[in-house]
């Protein structure tokens, strides 16, 4: 059986959230700029004014879970407890 | 290992994304205007970059945005409509445009949603000049403008005649490039970028106030005021 601790988990997901919105950053900043391709390569989904709209509010997002990032480690400095999961 | 796997991605993905911006921030430059000789041995016209005391952007600040790429019109078969709701719809070829009409000089800034603006010193004909002569009928409330690559746009005429919005086919003295909307551009001072269209074929008159042209119809504001978000109806 896997163990892992409250702050363990709580860092993981903050690490993938902060991946995964960079990723968004990434391929919104990308919708602006190259908008033709990246029309074509999301089949349409993803427009230059829908790029523009997520490109503009994920900074919030992204600023947030990069402090959490950062910080946490020093939050959880003392001995994690241990779930069962 | 988990984390090390995703310390490695979030890596990655931070430098993948300083690679690609430093690519895509690099826009490619313009031969005309650089001082070369023509064939017949003639300079090139260099673009100036001030005008009474003011400091213009080059023609190569511009970023590459179009919705099919640049497009290079063949100028000994161009011709400029001007249709719709007018007593006297006209053709006009590109030297009838030029020297059929009265030029302005003006120094206006291109302002684009995508955040970057330039400076530039427009030289052209007034739109309403050649709406003049065409007689637009009192039911005409929009201008629709129609380019060579499908792309499409609207003003309402009020905004057209009282802003003497000009028809650029010069910018910073040079001949417009091709790249930069050749020959015609509109310069729609005080609106988003997505208004100026280039390489201008057709100028409609239109009574539809809700007429919508390419990137309104996408989500981007009709109206398009600087003063105003560029996003929403």
């Amino acid at each position: 059986m896997r163990r892992a601790t409250v702050p363990g988990l709580v860092r993981r997901t903050i690490h993938w959230l902060l991946l995964a919105v960079t990723i968004l950053f990434l391929i919104t900043g990308f919708g602006i700029s190259e908008f033709r391709v990246v029309e074509n390569i999301t089949l349409g989904w993803l427009t230059k004014s829908w790029a523009l709209r997520l490109h503009d509010n994920l900074w919030i997002p992204f600023v947030v879970l990069l402090v959490l990032h950062i910080c946490l480690p020093f939050v959880f400095k003392g001995k994690p407890k241990e779930v069962e999961l | 290992m988990v984390r090390k796997i995703t310390n490695l991605a979030v890596t990655l993905a931070m430098l993948l994304s300083a690679l690609l911006l430093a690519l895509g921030g690099c826009p490619g430059d313009i031969t005309n205007g650089n001082g070369e000789t023509n064939g017949d041995g003639s300079l090139e016209p260099v673009e100036v970059r001030e005008y009474q005391g003011e400091n213009l952007s080059s023609v190569n600040d511009f970023r590459e945005n179009s919705i099919k790429g640049p497009q290079y019109v063949d100028i000994e078969n161009y011709q400029l409509e001007i249709t719709g709701l007018v007593e006297n719809p006209a053709s006009y070829s590109y030297d009838e445009v030029i020297e059929g009409y009265k030029h302005y000089k003006k120094v206006v800034t291109l302002n684009c949603v995508e955040g970057w603006s330039v400076n530039i010193l427009w030289e052209g004909v007034l739109v309403s000049d050649l709406l003049a002569e065409a007689k637009p009928l009192p039911e005409a409330k929009v201008v629709i403008f129609h380019a060579y690559d499908g792309y499409t746009t609207s003003l309402p005429v009020d905004y057209i005649t009282d802003n003497d919005i000009l028809m650029a086919y010069m910018m910073n003295e040079i001949p417009l490039p091709p790249e930069r909307g050749f020959p015609f551009e509109l310069v729609a001072e005080s609106k988003w970028g997505y208004k100026w269209i280039k390489w201008v074929t057709a100028i409609e008159l239109s009574d539809d106030v809700d007429y919508r042209g390419y990137w309104e119809d996408r989500g981007f504001s009709n109206t398009a005021d600087l003063d105003e978000g560029f996003l929403g109806r």
